[in-house]
């Protein structure tokens, strides 16, 4: 399919809406083929996922198995959030609800920004990890006067 | 050691980020908090701090009010309680290293509190925290560093006022040893305040008093040691009491004042004021007025 827009919801709540240049989707298996595809996830209140507000995801290539969870994007990755975060890397695996990478990664948001060679993400939210020699800047506080 | 901190002239830090190198960060949104692991160094401004491990903890943000009454089918948006903006309190550990100007501390664990502008270190009963300034060292069980100024403040100090006292000559320095059960060194006043248990410690004289005060003058040398609220003096047999106590540190003598007394041997004398001049051991008393005898001081050196 060329020129894609996709909607997903659950209980009544849209959770997801996207789109891409072009979609194969092999119902057998259910492996996905996108590419220039952008996905908005809204996620579930109260998760810790939930702390980000909404998130977009942009990815020149990604392919991977729904059932299975599983998947790479690749060729400049690009995420952001309602919070104010954003991260930048060239290639993402997506496997047992982990998202990682080993390129170079540039990431920022509400007071910190950070440069690394690496990163591992919960997908519920729970943790980002950024590795492999990080440097960066972190905002303190203004000092009571 | 105090006057060489009193000299050192720091400024506030600057406003802005702090950079941070480590070998991993972990963001935990959850705990408000970014851990990172490894070789970390923070530096803002001219202050370094490097350990094995850090924790930043952001500040809590007030949620607005209208935040919480969002329509059942409207897409959640980031919840702003959470995650706050920045960071109040640093938590360095392991091997502590603190430099600032030209100024070094060393301890176990360190806590930055940014509202406040200090950073405590503490260390473990065998490796108490230390701040050095060249060759001039000062520990204690705590060591309050303050970021807005060049002021120190140390729980249970042990000083050494070794360059301060350093005497002109050949003749090596006696080591002044200070300790108490609080120091505050107060930059801007050249002036280092001991309270609380003070005991001051040269050669075979020692001193007691409740408080005690350090002046500095300009060029870091220690001039005065100011005893307050009773004072008690021993070296050897002697002893000496007053309400008062000035040292003046390079006549090297000590002034009581305050009913003074000395107690020495069988002899009590009591006068306007008692000059102890520590190298000589010579001993003047104004208007004194006691009881001597003499009889005891036979056989000591110059007695017939």
């Amino acid at each position: 399919m060329q020129g894609v827009a996709f909607a997903r919801s659950s209980e009544g709540q849209l959770v997801a809406r996207g789109t891409a240049e072009r979609l194969d989707y092999r119902r057998e298996g259910g492996r996905l083929e996108a590419s220039r595809g952008s996905a908005i996830i809204h996620p579930t209140p109260g998760t810790s996922l939930a702390t980000y507000g909404t998130i977009r995801v942009l990815a020149q290539q990604a392919e991977g198995e729904v059932p299975n969870a599983r998947g790479t994007a690749r060729g400049g990755v690009r995420l952001d959030t309602a919070r104010g975060d954003s991260a930048l890397t060239d290639r993402v695996a997506l496997e047992n609800n982990v998202l990682k990478g080993n390129d170079p990664v540039a990431a920022s948001g509400p007071g910190y920004r950070v440069n690394g060679n690496g990163f591992s993400v919960r997908t519920d939210g729970t943790q980002i990890r950024v590795g492999n020699g990080v440097r960066g800047q972190l905002k303190p506080m203004e000092p009571a006067r | 050691m105090t006057a060489a901190m009193l000299l050192v002239a720091a400024a506030a830090l600057p406003a802005g980020p702090l950079d941070f190198k480590a070998r991993d960060m972990r963001i935990e949104p959850h705990e408000r908090r970014v851990v990172l692991e490894g070789d970390v160094q923070l530096v803002r401004g001219d202050l370094d701090v490097k350990g094995r491990h850090a924790v930043a903890e952001y500040a809590k943000e007030q949620r607005p009010a209208a935040q919480k009454r969002r329509g059942r089918n409207q897409p959640p948006q980031a919840d702003s309680s959470f995650g706050g903006q920045s960071v109040e309190r640093f938590t360095v550990t392991g091997d502590v290293k603190v430099r600032r100007g030209g100024r070094t501390a060393d301890g176990e664990q360190g806590v930055m509190d940014v509202p406040a502008q200090t950073l405590v270190l503490t260390g473990t009963p065998d490796t108490p925290p230390v701040v050095r300034d060249g060759s001039e060292t000062l520990s204690g069980d705590r060591i309050l560093l303050r970021l807005d100024s060049d002021d120190v403040d140390v729980v249970r100090p042990k000083v050494v006022l070794r360059r301060s006292l350093q005497q002109e000559g050949s003749a090596p320095a006696v080591p002044v040893k200070v300790e108490a059960a609080h120091l505050v060194l107060l930059q801007a006043r050249r002036l280092a305040q001991f309270t609380d248990d003070v005991v001051v410690r040269q050669g075979d004289m020692v001193a007691r008093s409740p408080k005690m005060e350090a002046r500095y003058d300009g060029d870091g040398q220690l001039t005065k040691l100011e005893m307050r609220g009773g004072v008690d003096v021993r070296q050897g047999d002697r002893r000496a009491t007053g309400e008062t106590a000035d040292y003046d540190a390079r006549a090297r003598t000590l002034i009581l004042q305050g009913d003074p007394k000395l107690y020495d041997k069988g002899d009590v004398l009591t006068g306007d004021r008692i000059d102890l001049a520590l190298d000589s051991k010579e001993v003047r008393v104004e208007r004194a007025r006691g009881r001597l005898r003499p009889e005891i001081h036979k056989g000591e050196r110059g007695e017939p």
